[in-house]
């Protein structure tokens, strides 16, 4: 300790003196370390950290794989495997010991009114021990408890989100016992939660925490009796481990009772199975997992990408590091001298080298100050490129884990590339060192050798990188080319609940119906229509369907997507109809029920194109008597949900037909530009209904490219950072080129004395260059290849193994390498005899 | 005896300001073949800048330098380099043996430049391995040799191309006597099998191996014989 100041002294003198070493040095390990950090604080924040409870360790995640007669309802908690039906999470909740409690809990859309405001938002529907398993505290009030969970229907409380109590109640203390509505039902307000407290399903943010009871209050379509369904799952269930009973025996005591239930209670309510599924059905076990994350498919959804993104973000740091260490060999071999000479005086091996680590730590630290500015901007430029939706869910800001990763990795960088300099520049040969002047030490050939194999790591990293940014990119293009089967252009959409406003049926069915002949009456306007269903946004409404000549069973796939869409809806959205007609305003409740199905659907179901038109089929699956739906039109199969789906068997209904329409997504088309329409369409709905929020106003080309924007994001980023391993790649060949052409001076001006002309002077080091590209590049593709194929997941429409990407990747770190190197090699053909063996 | 070497009026220097450095004065002299000629003078005096023309490491002088005939001063660059594959080999005071290279690699080096066949090539490294005795020595690195042996190698080296002219400079300055006298017999006798040799030396006693002897001071030459 007694020598660290003055080693620090020291160092920053010699740092001074060298500004564009270390200037270099310091910008390397800032690009390299921001970028991580950024990577990073988005693998924490969506990956790693656990939810701001008591004991989140503990907490585990029910699921129930098997067979699920009937309907299920999943969202963004988790897959339609994790959902329970209502009736069964009770008898578990009622009769399981072997956890502390088990809770349940499903996200719900919201209309939240306050006084005069209405705000569209999120909703939470908990069960009563939602809030004591999770063991947090109000910061005003209370929470929702057991009490509250006792009556279907009988609990009209809510508790506010510390935000929404922030934002739109202006923190006001007096919020307790008033009212909120939300969608059209007025509950008193409890207690707010705690900041920081976001629910227990990353991606979502309710504004509001309801009882579980209360769902057929919020939710339009769910009755009353749908609680006791014990064939319809949408609850998303958790539970708390006792600190006595580890997870394998509290899986196998819940198991136990799962079973009974599934045997006893349910399977004898299951009619039309086979004797295969039912097997099946009552073979089914709970899958309980560790759940400190919560529940959210995010964690799947962005678990690979994320992961990708920060081992490419880590190799460029290596190969910031190798660089860096190539710079700190060379000025290390510069300094042998100075190291012999203080060995002369009496110092020893470990202090000469805590010296030259005092140096390199110093470097790192300033690397990892200057990351921190880096790792904000690259937080913001991801920021810009994800959705709303995307970015509402992630922290821009530089919080404590980023700060302690970035300060980590600058130590264990700093320990990584000053290491092996500061060995090699302090090695035990006073003697020769002296005697030579120091050259015989930077010239070592283990010195050298490890030169080598730092650049040619490096463009092995390179080459895997830019092969896997060259798969994103051509994947990310492919996307883009997708032929939707709609025109996306010129259109805009939004969407409106009226449901949540408290609309029945039938005044919804007129203000959406208003809403269509307004949107048509605007200047520019050149097409209107709507959907129950929003396209290219996620969403998929699916059915079991029976159709005229087709033979189902419980064993065959009967199962469609639907939409419920309005009259010109095919027209507006540029779908072209193949037979047949589409809908009209004469499609209405009373009037023949008709529908319009797309070429996917006519081949699931085996109708012959020219004879679509006229079949008849029915909602509902096999067992439906009676096929009352006739079929009008065939239209051309156009993406539904993703744009990088494939399209499925769909078909479509008169949205004017449906006695229960609550919600529509609505399509304008327009001549012109959209940004006109999207300005008045806000005003348009607030002339209608004042208190209607307008729902997802962008345009149709914006949506689509919303469905891709996990493609677009890895694409960039991967190539940003491909780009700059590429650039630190070149660089370091540069550096490690020059400073060889330099050690080697003597011998290229030998040879040249001995008679090689300067061609092969500049050939040789060329060979050099040739063998590390072609080592380096050879590693480079087994590496990109097993990325290839690991991320083929993330791919649309490429190989992970493609061989025209494979070969782009080396023409183009061939081409970067030799650029690299081809003023070395030039230098090293001028080398003049004369002067380089004088020099000596 | 014809001369190989015909130096007319060479003269070298350096643009300074105010004027011309020059390091070399009108130097006007013939080398006849078998001639073992050494240069010596003062440090400073222009012998190895002399010498470094003679090789053709140092194009940047006026005069005329005829080499076997052919006019040096009107070659193009890459002529320049034929001559001097063709007719010279070099031996350097500080031996500059490539230190990565085995004995036996330094001594193929000149005749890889000289697009000698590999057969040939091997060949004629084991002929100068075996003729400088240094057979034994092959696989070794330059740092696994004393200094005499280096030098030893670099003689072979400068020899295995078969040059009709050594130039040498310096030799022994960094050798031992002993060493440094096995070095000089083994120039007198390659100058006795017929190869001109020109070294650089403040020897007496190694100049006493030649057969002539020139002075050089300030550039000039004083003592022209």
């Amino acid at each position: 300790m007694k020598h660290l100041w003055n080693d620090i002294r020291y160092a920053l003198r010699q740092l001074r003196r060298s500004p564009g070493f270390t200037a270099v040095v310091v910008v390397s390990l800032a690009l390299g370390i921001g970028a991580n950090a950024a990577i990073f604080s988005l693998f924490d924040q969506l990956l790693l950290r656990p939810l701001p409870v008591h004991e989140p360790e503990l907490l585990v995640n029910l699921s129930a794989p098997g067979p699920k007669p009937g309907s299920t309802s999943c969202n963004q908690a988790g897959s339609c495997e994790d959902v329970f039906s209502y009736a069964m999470f009770r008898d578990l909740e009622a009769e399981q010991d072997a956890l502390a409690g088990l809770a349940a809990h499903v996200i719900f859309g919201a209309n939240l009114a306050t006084g005069d405001e209405t705000v569209t938002g999120d909703g939470m529907l908990v069960s009563g021990q939602y809030f004591p398993l999770l063991g947090v505290q109000p910061v005003l009030g209370r929470l929702l408890g057991p009490d509250d969970d006792v009556t279907v229907g009988g609990h009209p409380v809510t508790v506010l989100s510390y935000d929404f109590w922030l934002t739109r109640m202006g923190a006001d203390p007096g919020v307790l016992d008033t009212v909120v509505t939300i969608n059209g039902h007025t509950f008193t307000i409890v207690g707010v939660a705690p900041p920081g407290f976001f629910g227990t399903t990353l991606g979502a943010r309710p504004d509001v925490y309801v009882p579980l009871t209360m769902r057929s209050q919020v939710q339009a379509g769910f009755s009353m009796e749908s609680f006791q369904n014990r064939r319809s799952y949408w609850a998303y269930v958790f539970g708390r481990l006792r600190p006595e009973v580890p997870l394998p025996q509290a899986t196998q005591r819940l198991n136990s009772l799962y079973g009974s239930i599934i045997n006893d209670v349910e399977a004898p309510l299951q009619e039309g199975m086979t004797e295969q599924t039912l097997a099946q059905f009552r073979a089914k076990e709970l899958s309980v997992e560790t759940g400190p994350h919560g529940q959210s498919d995010v964690h799947d959804e962005a678990g690979l990408p994320l992961l990708l993104l920060l081992g490419i973000t880590a190799m460029v740091l290596i190969i910031a590091c190798a660089n860096i260490a190539n710079l700190l060999l060379a000025r290390g071999a510069g300094r042998a001298q100075e190291m012999a000479v203080r060995g002369s005086m009496g110092a020893g091996r470990r202090r000469l080298v805590l010296q030259l680590l005092t140096e390199a730590g110093l470097l790192a630290l300033m690397g990892g100050a200057l990351s921190l500015v880096v790792a904000y901007w690259t937080l913001w430029f991801i920021g810009s490129i994800l959705p709303p939706f995307a970015s509402a869910i992630i922290s821009l800001q530089l919080e404590p884990s980023v700060l302690l990763f970035a300060g980590g990795l600058a130590v264990a960088t700093g320990l990584l590339f000053g290491l092996y300099p500061a060995l090699q520049a302090t090695r035990p040969d006073l003697v020769t060192t002296l005697k030579d002047g120091g050259s015989r030490n930077s010239g070592s050939r283990g010195a050298a050798r490890f030169r080598a194999v730092l650049v040619t790591a490096q463009i092995a990293l390179s080459m895997t990188l830019l092969v896997s940014s060259g798969l994103f990119l051509q994947s990310l293009v492919n996307v883009t080319r997708v032929d939707l089967g709609m025109d996306v252009e010129r259109v805009a959409t939004f969407r409106l609940s009226p449901v949540r406003n408290g609309y029945e049926s039938e005044r919804s069915q007129i203000l959406l119906q208003r809403v269509e002949e307004e949107l048509a009456a605007l200047p520019g306007v050149t097409a209107v229509s709507s959907g129950m269903v929003p396209l290219l946004s996620g969403s998929n409404w699916g059915t079991d369907v029976s159709v005229e000549g087709f033979e189902g069973g419980p064993a065959v796939n009967s199962n469609s997507r639907y939409n419920q869409v309005g009259p010109g809806y095919f027209r507006t959205l540029g779908m072209p109809l193949l037979s047949g007609r589409e809908f009209t305003e004469a499609d209405v409740v009373g009037a023949p029920r008709v529908a319009v199905v797309n070429e996917t659907f006519a081949r699931q179901f085996d109708l012959d194109p020219r004879e679509t038109v006229g079949k008849f089929m029915a909602t509902g699956g096999s067992g439906q008597s009676e096929l009352d739906i006739q079929i009008v039109g065939l239209v051309q199969d156009a993406n539904y949900s993703e744009v990088k789906q494939e399209v499925p068997p769909l078909f479509f209904l008169p949205a004017r037909q449906s006695s229960s329409l609550g919600a529509l997504t609505f399509y304008a088309r327009t001549g012109s530009t959209t940004e006109p329409l999207l300005r008045a369409i806000p005003g348009l709905v607030r002339e209608l209904d004042p208190n209607l929020p307008v729902e997802e106003l962008k345009t149709l080309e914006q949506q689509a490219s919303e469905s891709v924007f996990m493609d677009r994001m890895i694409t960039t980023l991967s190539s940003a950072f491909a780009l700059l391993a590429t650039l630190l790649a070149a660089l370091g060949l540069y550096g490690v080129l020059a400073y060889t052409v330099t050690q080697r001076t003597r011998e290229i001006g030998v040879r040249m004395a001995l008679g090689a002309e300067g061609r092969r002077v500049r050939n040789m080091i060329l060979k050099q260059i040739g063998w590390m590209t072609a080592v380096g590049g050879f590693l480079g593709i087994l590496a990109a290849f097993g990325l290839g194929r690991a991320v083929e997941s993330l791919l649309f429409g490429v190989s992970g193994g493609d061989p025209w990407i494979m070969l782009a990747g080396c023409v183009t770190v061939v081409v970067v390498a030799f650029s690299a190197g081809y003023l070395p090699a030039r230098r090293a053909s001028l080398v003049d005899p004369m002067i380089s063996l004088r020099a000596e | 005896m014809s001369a190989i070497i015909e130096l007319n009026g060479i003269e070298k220097f350096y643009e300074v300001r105010g004027g011309r450095s020059y390091v070399l004065r009108h130097i006007t002299m013939d080398v006849n073949s078998g001639d073992f000629l050494s240069i010596m003078g003062p440090s400073g005096a222009g012998k190895s800048t002399l010498l470094h023309i003679l090789g053709m490491f140092d194009n940047d002088w006026t005069g005329s330098y005829i080499l076997h005939g052919q006019d040096v001063g009107k070659a193009k660059p890459r002529r320049r380099q034929e001559l001097s594959r063709e007719h010279i080999g070099f031996v350097f005071q500080q031996y500059h043996l490539l230190d990565d290279l085995t004995v036996q690699e330094n001594l193929e080096v000149p005749l890889s430049y000289r697009n000698v066949p590999r057969s040939e090539r091997q060949a004629q490294v084991a002929d100068a391995l075996d003729r400088f005795q240094i057979v034994g020595k092959k696989d070794l690195f330059p740092g696994q040799l004393s200094g005499g042996q280096q030098q030893l190698v670099a003689v072979a080296r400068a020899t295995i191309a078969h040059p009709t002219l050594i130039l040498a400079d310096e030799p022994t300055g960094s050798l031992h006597s002993s060493q440094g006298r096995m070095i000089m017999g083994l120039l007198k006798e390659l100058n006795e099998e017929g190869t001109t040799v020109i070294q650089v030396t403040h020897s007496e006693e190694n100049a006493g191996y030649g057969n002539r002897v020139i002075q050089l001071r300030d550039g000039w030459m004083v003592d022209p014989e």
